[in-house]
């Protein structure tokens, strides 16, 4: 935008310098012009750097980004861990002899109870999940106002080869994921499919 | 049940606790002899070392997807008969379609119960 401008300001000056130079009077209201455009590109400039200052990127990169990254990281631990816990519990629950069943169903009831001890998992990820909630919405709020501010818009710039591929492989052979509540279609309706 | 109980299977799946859960499944369902690999790379080389009476797959996997390691085992002309069910977190019908052309037996949608896949066991592989 501002480099637009100043290609403008300078096209409209170049046919009155050649009027300079043949020696014809300038008139003053160009060069007010020219003055008026510049201290718009250098208002739109400071502008610019004040929003660039507002996103506070550094932040972003420094704190938010890696704390989203980190408690998501802990999420995927914390859920392998417990899974694992649950599952131990109860594969030693099937293997359990039942011969004597005061023995079994003490051995039986410990297991259970960490099994409830290892479900505890779901409030700590909880937790986590909000404050990953609360980073994104910061970068999302910071970025939307960034770019409403300097009216950014998006180029298209050519993609990354390797990043192409793996897109183009991901779109013929991988899925999206779970699908969402709603999304997707019943077993009962793939089981038509096969009858 | 009319299932031959002692048929090997080969559980598909980068996600270790899925690959736990089948595993468990198969051993109530009274199955024993249950292998296990985590891409479609590892599962075909251990196609090809073992006669499997079932493939029990996950689709998303890297860097061979179960879509691709369905494609590779009906090429073959020894595995190509080789009973195959796709086990999936995604149901869209073009995804099921796409497996269905490409030969799959069943489809699963996870979260799945025992009693799920029991049956697509004996659908598949019911006498």
């Amino acid at each position: 935008m501002a480099s637009a401008a100043i290609r403008k300001t300078a096209t409209e000056a170049r046919p009155r310098r050649r009027k300079q130079d043949s020696g014809e009077t300038e008139p003053q209201v160009d060069i007010r012009m020219i003055a008026q455009e510049l201290t718009r590109v250098a208002d739109y400039i400071s502008r610019l750097k004040h929003e660039i200052g507002a996103l506070r990127a550094n932040e972003l990169y420094r704190n938010r980004l890696p704390g989203a990254h980190d408690e998501l990281g802990n999420v995927v631990n914390a859920t392998a861990s417990a899974t694992n816990s649950i599952m131990e519990a109860a594969e030693e629950i099937l293997g359990y002899d039942d011969n004597d069943l005061e023995t079994y169903r003490a051995r039986v009831q410990g297991r259970v109870m960490d099994i409830f001890e290892a479900c505890s998992f779901q409030d700590i990820t909880g937790q986590r999940i909000s404050k990953v909630v609360e980073h994104l919405a910061a970068v999302e709020k910071r970025l939307s106002h960034f770019a409403s501010a300097v009216n950014a818009r998006d180029t298209d710039l050519p993609p990354d080869p390797e990043e192409a591929r793996r897109q183009t492989r991901k779109e013929v052979f991988m899925l999206n994921g779970p699908n969402s509540d709603g999304d997707g279609v019943s077993q009962n309706d793939i089981d038509a499919l096969f009858d | 049940m009319g299932l031959d109980l002692k048929m090997p299977i080969l559980v598909v799946d980068d996600y270790q606790t899925m690959v736990r859960i089948i595993r468990n499944l198969l051993k109530q369902l009274g199955f024993e002899d249950v292998d296990d690999a985590n891409d479609g790379t590892a599962a075909l080389a251990k196609l090809k070392e073992k006669k499997y009476g079932l493939v029990i797959s996950d689709w998303n996997m890297e860097p061979m997807t179960g879509y691709e390691l369905l494609r590779h085992v009906r090429s073959d002309e020894n595995l190509r008969v080789t009973p195959f069910i796709m086990v999936t977190a995604e149901s869209k019908t073009e995804n099921v379609i796409a497996a269905k052309k490409a030969g799959v037996n069943n489809y699963i949608v996870k979260p799945f119960n025992a009693q799920t896949l029991k049956s697509k066991i004996e659908a598949v592989c019911g006498a």
